[in-house]
C-alpha cells in the first residue's frame, strides 16, 4: 500500500509552439517520474526548468505533446480527477473583487459542497491560513503574503488527497515559511500526498522524502532526501559533552585508528550543494541523469577538501 | 400598416434547424478529428476518440449548483464593472429627450409613437454595448489573469464555464434591460400628453384574406395597378362592380364581442381634378357585409371561359337556369370534347372541388334542416365530377382514352339535381349583401377609418332578401299558431307582425292586406290551424312571387327595414365576408391585405410593451451567446470585432443575404461587377476579357455567392427581434406567433449550437497558450 503510485508520468514531453505551430520551447523532456501515496515529494529545478509545465500537464491545464500520465489512477484530461486534488498555482490566480469568504464559497460550491459544508469548511481554513481578521476584505487589498494564505486555503476546501503546490513558500517571510512547512508536514501526517515544486531549497530538504530534480526540462536527480545527501566515507560520533579524561581515551582509540572526526551519524551535505552541483554538471555534460552514487561520488569529491 | 405578418411555421423552423447543425456539427467533428490526426499522426485517433467521449460525458454531468456559482460569480463581476452605470446614462438621456420630442401638434399615433419609438430604441442601443463589452472581454481575460486556471483545476466542466458565464451576463442583460423597460414605461405614461394617451394601446388585428372583384364582376388576385412601380396596394375603381374582397376566419361572439370594429386605412387616387372641398374631405368608400354561400361554392366554377355562363348561373342562384347550361354543356362534351380548351377542364377540376368542399361544410352545419340532403347530394356529385376530370387529365396526359363521356354524364346528374331541388337549394343558399353608411378617405395621406358595427344589423331590404326575410317571419309566426285563429287570418296579425321586429306599421298593415287578399284568392290554404302556401309550394317561393309582382313595395319610404345578427346571420361557418368599394367615379381606392382589419378589444398597452421589452431582451441574450462563444475562441478585442460583425449583418444586411442567397437580388456577382467597374462598361456590354478569364471571374463569383449563402444561414437575422417593437410602435398588439415565437425560436436555435461550440473549444484549447 505503501508503494502505491498517486502519479505515474512517462516519456512526458512538452512543446511550447506558437500561433504557426512552429517550435519555442522543449520544457519538457521525456520524463518518467512516480509519485507514491503518502509521501512528500518534491520538483526541484532553477527557473524555466519545467516544473510548472509538469505540473500544470497533470492537472491538464496543457496537454502533453507525447508521453503519457495518471494521476489518482485517471488520465489527466479528465476533470473528475480533480475532486481529490488540491493546487496551489505559482501565483494566487484568484478573482480579486471577492474577499476570502466569498472567495471560498464560490470554490466550495465548485466542488459541488452543500452550504453547511462550506461554511464549517471555510472557518476552520480561515483560522488555518490566520486571515480571520482578513476575511471580509477583498483580495485586491491583500498582501502577497496573504494572498498566497488564502490561496492555500482554496487548495484544501475539498480536504483533497492530493496536493499540487507550486512554489509555496514563494512570498512570504520566515515566519510564513515556518508555517507553510508545518502545514505540509501536518497534510503528511493526515495522510495526504504532496507535491511541491520549489527552488526554495531549504524548504525541500526540510520537508520533502522524496525530490526530482529537473534541469531545462530534464530529469537530473531522482530519489530520497536522505540517501542523496549522504556521505559514505566519512562518519561522525556525536555525544553530549565528555569528561576529560573520556576525551583523552577516545582520541586514543581514534588516534590508534587513525580517525580525526568524532560523530557516529554519517555526516549530511547541504541539499544547496547538490542543487548547484548538479546544475553545474548537467552544463558540462547535457543529457545525462545522475544516480545516487554519482551524486555520492560527486559529494564525497566535494567534501573531500 | 406597412406589414404583413406572417405566424412562424415552427415544425418548418426546426426541421431546417435540426439539418443544418447536423451538418454543421457533422463538418466540427470531422474537422477536428482531421486535426487531431495531423497533429499527433496516429495517436490523433485515440485522442480525437477519447476527447469526444469526455466531451459527451461532461454533458450529462452539468452541475447546477457549479453553473449557478459561475453564474453569480459572473454577475458580481459585472457590477463591478460598473455596467449598472448605463442607467444613468439611459434616465439623463429621457430627461434631456423630454424636451426635444414633446409635440402636441402632430398627429396622436404619431405623437405617441415618438416616445415608444425612443424609449425601445435608445433601451436597446444602451444595453448593446455593454452586453457586447461583457460578454466579449471577460472570459479572455479570465484567461489571461489566468483565474481561470484555479477554477479549472476543481471538478468543472469547461461547458459549465460557458453555460454559467451565459447565465450570468443574461441575468445582467436582463436585470439592465428590465429596469430600463420599468422606467420608460414610467416615462411613457408621464411624457403623452393626455390628449393622447388613448392612443396608448396595443390594438388586436385579425387579417383576413383579401382578392379581388374586377369591374366585370369576375374575381381576380390583383386589382388595378394605377402605375406606381413601388406600390404594394392594388387599386379598386369608383362607381363600378369592382370590389376589394376581405374573407375573415373566427368571427364569432366569443372572439368578436358584441361590436364588430373594422379598421382600415386605405389609399385614394383620383384621376380628375377636383375642387379643393372635395380633396379635403376625401374621397367615400363602403363596407357590403356580404353572406354569399353560392359565391364561395360556384366562385371556382368560372375559372374557364366555357364553364362561366353555368357558374354565373349558379352564383345567382337561378338553378333551373344553371341546369340546362349544365345540359348544354353535356352535350357539347359529348359531341365535341375536344373544342374545349385544355385549362377549362383545368378550371372545372379545381372548381368542382372548390364546390364540393363548400356544399359539404354547409350540408354539415345545415343537418337535419330542409334542403340538406339535397346540398349533400350535390356535392358528392361535384366530388364526382371533380375526380372525372382529374382522371381526364391524366388519361390525355398519357394519352389513353380520355372519358369525356363520363364527364358529361356527371354534368347532366348534376343537371338532374339543381332542376329538382332548385326550390330548396335556393333557400339553403342565400345571399345576404348588407351595405353598410360610407366613410371617408383621406387623400393626402393613407387616411385612417374605425367603423363599429353592432352586432344586431337594421338595414333596407333588396328583393331576395325581402322574401327570405318575410317567409321567416310568417312561418316562425305560423308555428307560434298566431297567424290563424279558425278559419281565417288572425284578427291581431297586424301587430304580431309590428311586435316582433324592425317591420313598420305602414308596411305591417300592407303585409296583412296582401295575406287575406291571397288567402281569399286561393293562393294560401287553412289546414289544421295553419296556415300555407297552396299548392305545396314553398313560403319562399310564395314571397318571391308576390316580391316579383310588386305586391310588396314598401308603403314606408324608408324601405323595408329588416334586422339582422351579425353572426348568426351574416358569417358562413365563421367566415365573415367584408367587401369594399368606392363610390365615387373616376377615383380609384388602394389597398392591400393588412389595410384593413378587424379590431378585437384591444389589450392593454402595458402588455404590448413588455412584450416588445421581452424580445428586446431575448435578443441581448443572443447578443450574449454569441459574444461568449467568439470569446471562448478568442481573445477580447478580436471578439468584440467578431460579435459586432455578425450583430451588424444580421441586422442591416440579412434581407440583402437573404435576396442573393435567394437568387433574387438584380445584377452581377461582386466580382464580375468589380470588374466593370475598372473597365468602365456596363452589364449589358459583359467583360471585355477572354472566354477563359470570364469563366474565372464568374466561377469566382459562385464561391462568393456561396460564401454569402453559407453565412445567411449562419449569421442570426436580428430584425426578428425588433418586429415586436414596430407593433407597439404603431399601436398594435404583439402577436405571439408572429412575433414572440420567432424571437424565442431564433434564441434558442443559435443558444444550444453556440454553447455546444464554445464548450468544446474551452475544453480543446490549452488555457495556457495565449
Ligand atoms: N506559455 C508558455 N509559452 C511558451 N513557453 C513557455 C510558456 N510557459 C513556460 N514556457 C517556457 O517553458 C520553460 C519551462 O517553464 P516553467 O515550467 O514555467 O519553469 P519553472 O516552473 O520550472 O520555472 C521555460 O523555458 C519557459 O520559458
Ligand atoms: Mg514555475
Amino acid at each position: 500500500m505503501a508503494n502505491e503510485p498517486v502519479i505515474e508520468i512517462r516519456n512526458l514531453s512538452k512543446i511550447y509552439r506558437d500561433f504557426w505551430g512552429r517550435k519555442k520551447v522543449q520544457a519538457v523532456k521525456s520524463l518518467n517520474l512516480e509519485v507514491y501515496r503518502g509521501e512528500v515529494f518534491g520538483l526541484l529545478g532553477p527557473n524555466g526548468s519545467g516544473k510548472t509545465t509538469t505540473m500544470k500537464m497533470l492537472l491538464g491545464l496543457l496537454f502533453p505533446t507525447s508521453g503519457e500520465m495518471k494521476i489518482l489512477g485517471k488520465p489527466a484530461s479528465d476533470v473528475s480527477k480533480n475532486e481529490k486534488i488540491g493546487y496551489l498555482p505559482e501565483e494566487s490566480y484568484l478573482y480579486r473583487f471577492l474577499n476570502a469568504d466569498e472567495t471560498l464559497d464560490f470554490y466550495g460550491r465548485l466542488f459541488n459542497m452543500s452550504a453547511a459544508d462550506r461554511n464549517r469548511r471555510a472557518d476552520e481554513l480561515i483560522e488555518m491560513v490566520g486571515l480571520t481578521k482578513a476575511r471580509r476584505r477583498q483580495l485586491k487589498e491583500y498582501s502577497k503574503g496573504m494572498t498566497r494564505r488564502i490561496g492555500l486555503a482554496q487548495a484544501l476546501i475539498n480536504d483533497p488527497e492530493l496536493v499540487l503546490l507550486d512554489e509555496p513558500t514563494s512570498g512570504l517571510d520566515p515566519i510564513g515559511t515556518r508555517e507553510m512547512k508545518d502545514l505540509i508536514l501536518k497534510l503528511k501526517a493526515s495522510g495526504k500526498t504532496v507535491v511541491m515544486c520549489s527552488h526554495q531549497l531549504g524548504d525541500v530538504q526540510d520537508v520533502c522524502d522524496r525530490i526530482a530534480v529537473l534541469f531545462q526540462g530534464e530529469l537530473k536527480v531522482l530519489g530520497r532526501v536522505d540517501e542523496l545527501l549522504e556521505i559514505r566515507d566519512e562518519m561522525q560520533i556525536r555525544t553530549g559533552s565528555l569528561s576529560e579524561e573520556a576525551q583523552a581515551e577516545i582520541r586514543k582509540v581514534l588516534d590508534k585508528h587513525n580517525v580525526k572526526n568524532a560523530s557516529i551519524q554519517r555526516p549530511r551535505a547541504d541539499l544547496e550543494e547538490l542543487f548547484l552541483r548538479t546544475v553545474r554538471e548537467s552544463g558540462e555534460r547535457p543529457g545525462r541523469r545522475f544516480t545516487t552514487e554519482e551524486i555520492a561520488a560527486g559529494a564525497d569529491k566535494a567534501s573531500g577538501k | 400598416m406597412d406589414f404583413d405578418p406572417t405566424p412562424f411555421n415552427a415544425s418548418e423552423a426546426w426541421i431546417s434547424w435540426l439539418r443544418l447543425v447536423g451538418v454543421l456539427s457533422l463538418c466540427a467533428i470531422g474537422l477536428s478529428f482531421i486535426l487531431a490526426v495531423a497533429r499527433n499522426g496516429s495517436r490523433g485517433v485515440t485522442i480525437f476518440a477519447e476527447g469526444l467521449k469526455g466531451f459527451l460525458s461532461d454533458l450529462t454531468s452539468l452541475n447546477p449548483r457549479r453553473i449557478f456559482a459561475l453564474a453569480s460569480l459572473t454577475f458580481k463581476d459585472a457590477v463591478r464593472r460598473k455596467a449598472l452605470l448605463v442607467f444613468v446614462v439611459f434616465i439623463a438621456l429621457l430627461m434631456f429627450a423630454g424636451w426635444f420630442i414633446s409635440d402636441s401638434t402632430g398627429r396622436p399615433e404619431l405623437q405617441v409613437k415618438k416616445h415608444i419609438a425612443l424609449v425601445l430604441t435608445s433601451i436597446a442601443w444602451l444595453t448593446l454595448p455593454v452586453v457586447i463589452y461583457l460578454s466579449c472581454w471577460v472570459i479572455p481575460e479570465d484567461i489571461g489573469l489566468r483565474s481561470m486556471h484555479t477554477v479549472v483545476t476543481k471538478p468543472v466542466r469547461r461547458i459549465e464555464i460557458v453555460v454559467g458565464r451565459i447565465l450570468g451576463f443574461s441575468s445582467v442583460a436582463t436585470l439592465v434591460l428590465g429596469l430600463m423597460g420599468l422606467i420608460g414605461y414610467g416615462w411613457i405614461l408621464r411624457q403623452v400628453p393626455a390628449e393622447v394617451q388613448s392612443h396608448l394601446t396595443c390594438r388586436v388585428p385579425v387579417f383576413g384574406q383579401l382578392y379581388f372583384i374586377d369591374p366585370a364582376g369576375q374575381p381576380s388576385r390583383t386589382g388595378i395597378n394605377v402605375g406606381d412601380p413601388w406600390m404594394f396596394r392594388s387599386f379598386v375603381q369608383g362607381n363600378s362592380r369592382a370590389r376589394a374582397v376581405w374573407v375573415f376566419r373566427n368571427m364569432t361572439p366569443e372572439t368578436v364581442g358584441d361590436e364588430l370594429t373594422l379598421e382600415s386605412r386605405f389609399e385614394a387616387f383620383r384621376t380628375v381634378k377636383g375642387s379643393e372641398s372635395s380633396i379635403k374631405s376625401g374621397m367615400e368608400a363602403q363596407y357590403v357585409l356580404v353572406k354569399n354561400p353560392r359565391e364561395e361554392a360556384f366562385g371556382g366554377l368560372a375559372i374557364g371561359a366555357t364553364f362561366r355562363d353555368f357558374a354565373d348561373a349558379l352564383r345567382e342562384g337561378q338553378f333551373n337556369n344553371a341546369a340546362e347550361r349544365a345540359n348544354e354543356l353535356a352535350e357539347k362534351i359529348r359531341t365535341s370534347p375536344r373544342e374545349i380548351p385544355e385549362q377549362d377542364y383545368g378550371g372545372l377540376f379545381f372548381g368542382s372541388g372548390a364546390a364540393n368542399q363548400v356544399l359539404d361544410a354547409l350540408a354539415t352545419q345545415d343537418a337535419g334542416k330542409p334542403g340538406a340532403e339535397s346540398i349533400s347530394a350535390l356535392s358528392g356529385k361535384f366530388l364526382k365530377l371533380s375526380e372525372t376530370v382529374s382522371a381526364l387529365s391524366k388519361a390525355q396526359e398519357s394519352a389513353g382514352n380520355a372519358p369525356f363521356l363520363s364527364v358529361a354524364d356527371d354534368l347532366a346528374s348534376i343537371a338532374e339535381t339543381l332542376s329538382a331541388d332548385a326550390e330548396l337549394l335556393r333557400e339553403r343558399l342565400p345571399r345576404l349583401e348588407v351595405p353598410l353608411p360610407t366613410f371617408n378617405v383621406a387623400e393626402f395621406h393613407a387616411g385612417d377609418n374605425v367603423s363599429k358595427i353592432p352586432r344586431r344589423i337594421q338595414f333596407t331590404a333588396d328583393y331576395e332578401t325581402l322574401s327570405r326575410f318575410l317567409s321567416s317571419r310568417v312561418e316562425a309566426l305560423n308555428a307560434e299558431g298566431k297567424l290563424v285563429s279558425g278559419d281565417a287570418l288572425s284578427a291581431e296579425l297586424e301587430s304580431s307582425l309590428e311586435q316582433g321586429g324592425p317591420m313598420s306599421p305602414e308596411n305591417a298593415r300592407l303585409l296583412a292586406t296582401v295575406l287575406n287578399e291571397q288567402l281569399s284568392a286561393g293562393e294560401l290554404v287553412i289546414a289544421d290551424g295553419k296556415l300555407s302556401p297552396s299548392q305545396n309550394r314553398r313560403w319562399l317561393t310564395f314571397f318571391d312571387t308576390l316580391v316579383q309582382k310588386e305586391m310588396l313595395v314598401s308603403q314606408d319610404i324608408e324601405g323595408w327595414k329588416l334586422e339582422l345578427d351579425l353572426f348568426n346571420d351574416l358569417t358562413t361557418m365563421n367566415n365573415l365576408r367584408v367587401e369594399v368599394a368606392c363610390v365615387n367615379d373616376q377615383m380609384y381606392l388602394g389597398m392591400a391585405r393588412p389595410d384593413l382589419f378587424v379590431r378585437l378589444p384591444d389589450r392593454s398597452f402595458r402588455v404590448g410593451y413588455f412584450k416588445s421589452i421581452l424580445t428586446l431582451c431575448l435578443m441581448m441574450l443572443l447578443v450574449v451567446v454569441i459574444g461568449v462563444t467568439a470569446s471562448c475562441v478568442v481573445k477580447g478585442p478580436v471578439s468584440v470585432f467578431l460579435t459586432l460583425t455578425i450583430f451588424i449583418l444580421g441586422q442591416f444586411f440579412h434581407g440583402m443575404m437573404d435576396r442573393i442567397s435567394g437568387g433574387k437580388e438584380a445584377g452581377l456577382g461582386l466580382v464580375e461587377s468589380a470588374t466593370l467597374i475598372f473597365q468602365h462598361r456596363n452589364p449589358n456590354a459583359g467583360m471585355d476579357a477572354s472566354e477563359s478569364t470570364q469563366n474565372f471571374v464568374r466561377s469566382l463569383d459562385s464561391v462568393s455567392n456561396g460564401l454569402v449563402k453559407g453565412a445567411n444561414s449562419i449569421v442570426p437575422d436580428f430584425g426578428i427581434f425588433q418586429s415586436s417593437a414596430t407593433y407597439v410602435e404603431n399601436g398594435f398588439d404583439v402577436p405571439f406567433d408572429s412575433a414572440v415565437l420567432p424571437s424565442i425560436a431564433a434564441f434558442l436555435a443559435f443558444l444550444i449550437p453556440c454553447i455546444l461550440l464554445a464548450g468544446a473549444c474551452l475544453k480543446f484549447r490549452e488555457l495556457e497558450a495565449k
